[in-house]
């Protein structure tokens, strides 16, 4: 086998490809034309997640485009959304953001969701003067440099300690707390706030244990955990699926205790899996269906989109639109004038009730967006608020 | 020893050879200058990943033509990428010694191992392979006080500040991928290469001729290694972030496919594997929902009509064109 | 260790077992007579899910209609495949196995396209919990585990004594020479893809219907067939049914006692030691 020959055979196949590649390139700009980048995941575990964010922004921008676009400058923008996929890793949120900023020239891009890939979005956006509105559980993703990137999830720090002290209230004889969680970021960064919270508030844990994504037998966990006598068993970190199914598994096996998850909020989702065995299940809840507002959102979300309505749809909605309000104010599409304006944006009115940016404290930079946030309960089959409650701090 | 066949060309051979050379100056002309043309990042950035991916291809041709195929090279990137974030952030070295260490850690394994996995061959290579693989990133996920666990490790500094963009970067990924593919080039053209591709053959017969087989595959395999671990380094200090999700089971299976895709025969096929599927994601992105139905459907397709890869295609175009004649042999 | 844990381990075990008996047959059956590893083997337990869905939920057929019609339904899939991709790629184990990662690839993410990603439930008809002196038993999992077994005896009566049977299990010990004898090689590999596919089909309606149906659940099917045909032995029938119960009943344990770390740890670690003392499994052959 004559290796080298094949070489050059190989340098004349490569020539070709780099032409190619070339062409391929310069997208005409369209100048009443607004780009906003999304990046998520949709291939491979995860896709959940990305089509989640695509589905909440898609209604956002199509809202905004019905209602006559974004005004800034003088000119009026339609919105369009450009979205590539991260396969939940760094690398994929890296090349994500790469192309978007250089080859789409995106100036805003909202998302991803998940730590990895957020952070490879956020190492190169700043560097480019992007706004970056994402989410991601890491400590690391907000940070002193964080210039240009916001998050719009509020971390479990913010919302445990006050759930817990909720929690502690209003069942005064659950004691002993059980965990099981994904053993990845989500899992390995947020137990250990919510062991903390619950300590505070008096609440033992009594078991906590990872299990590798795509378990879907929980009975063995749950049987240890029961053995331990947790009367609280806390789902915060699963994805909806997963925690449909341990909620469906617990009852199944005559867990009588209480199940909450605290974050991260998932019961459409969850009360499709448990189906009745979900009643009594408590949850984080981002708004009051009850809302005219949240009722808009509903109603033109099944109007285009079939299936559960994630958690995470609001939130990826309510960060469009918290973008388009900061341009709409900057009266241009400047980047670092929309961010000033992004940053001036406390009281404004969200699907959530009025927001507010914190984390100096805590990160070092005030890019972290606050709101207050409910206790539902699931009765009847019905989805209902039964407590409003602020974050701490 | 035998002298490598070079000082026996023939006058033909020796026209077709200076063709080659031409032809290779002309390609690292290329690659060198045209990023001077484009502004633009993302290409150099998708280029950068292709140049790296092009290492560990070329590095798991190594075991794929001794016909042993590995289902754990993502894990011998991953202790390599670890090595050398952590011996940067954690203990502060500069590069240069953290980048060999990364060659030096995963080699050492392989050593460890190589005598214990490599005495089995086909389908249960691949499975001790796999399962060594899942292991090794169940141990990245759970030695959370030495790795980070899934968070994974955040801030790996470049190489050196000049080196902070993808263009930059491309020149530093540019040399290191000639490097590790001339070495991988060199190795297979020498007896050594000879030696590998009688052990695939039989290993029996090999035995017999006196080459001693498992010490040799052992040294191919720490070699392998030693260069998915480079990768692992340098593709840590590009990304600035490493995770235990990156180092898994479909990693592992990428480098495979790049090969089987490009073609198994020759270097060519991991090379050009791995330009084909690390840039098809990209050409792909606009169909946004069938971007990985179209990924499969052309794993099929490449599968079916031309088993023996995209190097088959590409020699069949080729020898079509003048200068594909006159080198059968 | 106190009765009242050994009681759900064991159930639990059990029920695990079943479904992974049936969907790591199929595996092993493929590798064994068509020497093919079948990365998509996963997919036709997703499969099964959708086409459990379908029948039961969407067009409203009784229960005992449905399950039957899935695993049929799915081996016609499973036919389609093997004309398409497999069938040109005989004998060639690589490339069938990049074609059959490609297929996986495609059919699961296809059923993205085509279902959306969201994970569902089949409300089950067996929601009933049972309670035998103090142990609580899900109604649905002893159906499951019922099925399981009525199929897995089927299947070996089937192998045992039919003509096709004996053909299958000619062709599985010496391909040339039950081509010399005259039985149809083409034939016996459709039949066996067939049958491969249509039970991972019913594992997978199994599995979603005990736990839940989506897009990307083939995963864990593969890489559970992929473990069980390692600790049982490549092309081993029997291999396939002691691998699995030993799989389902040392996880049940191992998660309960170690947890689920500990569990993955021990078991990659087993499968290592297997393979390197006995790498033809508890019950298969060495190769020559």
């Amino acid at each position: 086998m004559n290796v080298m020959t094949w070489w050059t055979r190989a340098a004349i196949a490569g020539l070709t490809m780099l032409a190619l590649a070339l062409l391929t390139g310069a997208l005409a700009v369209q100048a009443d034309e607004l780009k906003i980048g999304a990046v998520g995941t949709l291939s491979g575990g995860g896709t959940e997640w990305g089509k989640a964010l695509q589905r909440g922004m898609t209604v956002a921008v199509d809202e905004i485009n019905e209602a006559g676009g974004v005004r800034a400058g003088g000119t009026s923008y339609t919105l369009k959304m450009i979205m590539y996929d991260d396969q939940y890793t760094a690398q994929g949120g890296t090349t994500a953001a790469t192309r978007l900023i250089n080859v789409d020239g995106v100036k805003f891009i909202i998302g991803p969701v998940g730590s990895p890939p957020a952070l490879g979005v956020v190492s190169v956006a700043n560097p480019a003067g992007v706004i970056v509105l994402s989410d991601g559980y890491s400590a690391k993703i907000l940070t002193p440099e964080s210039k240009y990137n916001f998050r719009i999830q509020i971390p479990t720090e913010y919302f445990a300690p006050g759930m817990a002290k909720w929690l502690a209230k209003t069942y005064p004889n659950a004691k002993k707390v059980g965990f099981i969680s994904p053993n990845d970021a989500v899992g390995q960064t947020l137990v250990p706030v919510q062991v903390v919270a619950y300590k505070a508030a008096g609440i033992e844990t009594v078991y906590d244990e990872k299990f590798d994504r795509g378990m879907a037998d929980f009975t063995p966990l749950i049987t240890r955990m029961m053995a331990r006598g947790a009367d609280i068993f806390e789902l915060d970190g699963d994805a909806p699926g997963d925690a449909g199914l341990m909620v469906k598994q617990a009852r199944q096996m005559g867990y009588k205790g209480i199940i909450i998850q605290t974050g991260g909020p998932g019961i459409d989702e969850i009360m499709r899996v448990a189906g009745k065995l979900a009643e009594g299940f408590l949850s984080y809840d981002l708004f009051d269906p009850a809302d005219p507002g949240a009722q808009e959102f509903v109603k033109r979300y099944r109007a285009q989109f079939t299936g559960p309505i994630s958690g995470l749809s609001p939130i990826y909605y309510n960060g469009t639109k918290i973008l388009v309000e900061a341009i709409r104010r900057a009266d241009s599409v400047d980047v670092d004038k929309v961010k000033e304006q992004l940053e001036k944006l406390d009281g404004f009115h969200t699907l959530f009730g009025p927001v507010r940016w914190d984390g100096k404290e805590r990160y070092g930079v005030r890019h972290q967006l606050v709101h207050d946030f409910f206790v539902s309960e699931v009765k009847d089959g019905k989805v209902v608020p039964i407590a409003r409650v602020g974050h701490e701090n | 020893m035998q002298p490598v066949s070079v000082s026996m060309a023939l006058p033909g051979q020796a026209r077709q050879r200076v063709l080659r050379w031409v032809l290779i100056g002309i390609l690292a002309a290329a690659l060198l200058i045209w990023p001077l043309f484009t502004h633009d990042l993302f290409y150099t950035h998708i280029a950068t990943l292709v140049l790296l991916y092009c290492i560990g291809a070329a590095s798991l041709h190594l075991l794929v033509r001794l016909g042993q195929l590995s289902l754990c090279h993502a894990a011998f990137m991953g202790i390599g990428g670890y090595t050398s974030a952590l011996l940067t952030t954690r203990l502060g070295w500069p590069f240069l010694p953290a980048f060999v260490a990364s060659a030096i850690v995963p080699g050492v394994v392989a050593l460890a191992l190589g005598p214990i996995l490599l005495r089995l061959r086909g389908v249960y290579f691949v499975m001790i392979t796999y399962s060594f693989g899942e292991l090794v990133r169940l141990l990245f996920n759970e030695w959370q006080s030495l790795t980070g666990g899934a968070d994974g490790i955040f801030h790996i500094p470049p190489p050196h500040p000049f080196f902070a963009t993808s263009r930059e970067y491309y020149y530093f990924a540019l040399v290191m991928a000639a490097l590790c593919v001339g070495f991988t080039g060199r190795i297979l053209s020498s007896q050594t290469g000879r030696f590998i591709d009688s052990i695939r053959e039989s290993e029996r017969l090999a035995q017999s001729s006196g080459v001693p087989v498992l010490r040799f595959k052992v040294m191919v395999f720490v070699l392998s290694c030693g260069l998915v671990g480079m990768q692992g380094s340098l593709m840590a200090h590009y990304i600035h972030y490493l995770s235990p999700g990156a180092f898994g089971f479909s990693e592992s299976l990428n480098f495979l496919v790049f090969n089987v895709i490009g073609g198994m025969q020759t270097l060519a096929g991991p090379i050009i594997g791995a330009v084909f599927l690390v840039s098809l994601p990209e050409v792909l992105r606009g169909w946004v929902e069938l971007q990985r139905v179209i990924y499969g459907v052309i794993l099929i397709v490449v599968m079916l009509y031309a088993p023996g890869g995209l190097v088959m295609i590409g020699r069949r175009t080729l020898e079509l064109l003048p200068i594909g004649r006159g080198g059968g042999s | 260790m106190s009765i009242n844990l050994l009681v759900p381990i064991v159930f639990n075990g059990l029920s695990l077992s079943a479904i992974y008996v049936l969907v790591a047959l199929g595996f092993t059956l493929v590798f064994g007579i068509m020497r093919v590893i079948n990365f998509a083997h996963g997919e036709f337990a997703m499969m099964g899910g959708f086409a459990l869905l379908f029948f039961y939920s969407q067009l409203g057929l009784p229960y005992w209609l449905a399950l039957p019609l899935v695993a049929p339904t799915v081996g016609l899939f499973g036919l389609v495949a093997e004309r398409l991709v497999f069938r040109p790629l005989y004998a060639q184990e690589l490339p069938s196995m990049i074609a059959g990662l490609g297929l996986s690839v495609a059919l699961a993410d296809g059923a993205v396209v085509l279902f959306d990603v969201h994970q569902r439930n089949i409300p089950s008809p067996f929601d009933d919990i049972l309670t035998i002196s103090g142990f609580t038993f899900p109604e649905d999992r002893v159906v499951v585990m019922v099925v399981a077994v009525a199929a897995l005896i089927a299947f070996w009566l089937f192998v045992q004594y039919t003509a096709i049977g004996l053909a299958l299990r000619t062709v599985a010990q010496d391909r040339e020479m039950a081509e010399a004898q005259g039985i149809d090689t083409s034939a016996t590999y459709r039949i066996t893809f067939f049958l491969a596919t249509g039970l991972a089909g019913l594992g997978g309606a199994l599995f979603a219907q005990i736990y839940a149906l989506s897009p990307y659940m083939g995963l864990v099917p593969l890489v559970k067939a992929f473990t069980i045909v390692i600790i049982g032995g490549l092309g081993s029938v029997p291999g396939a049914a002691l691998g699995g119960v030993l799989l389902g009943m040392s996880e049940s344990f191992l998660n309960t006692f170690y947890g689920a770390s500990m569990a993955q740890f021990a078991s990659f670690g087993a499968i290592i030691l297997l393979l390197i003392l006995r790498p033809w499994g508890l019950l298969g052959r060495p190769e020559v």
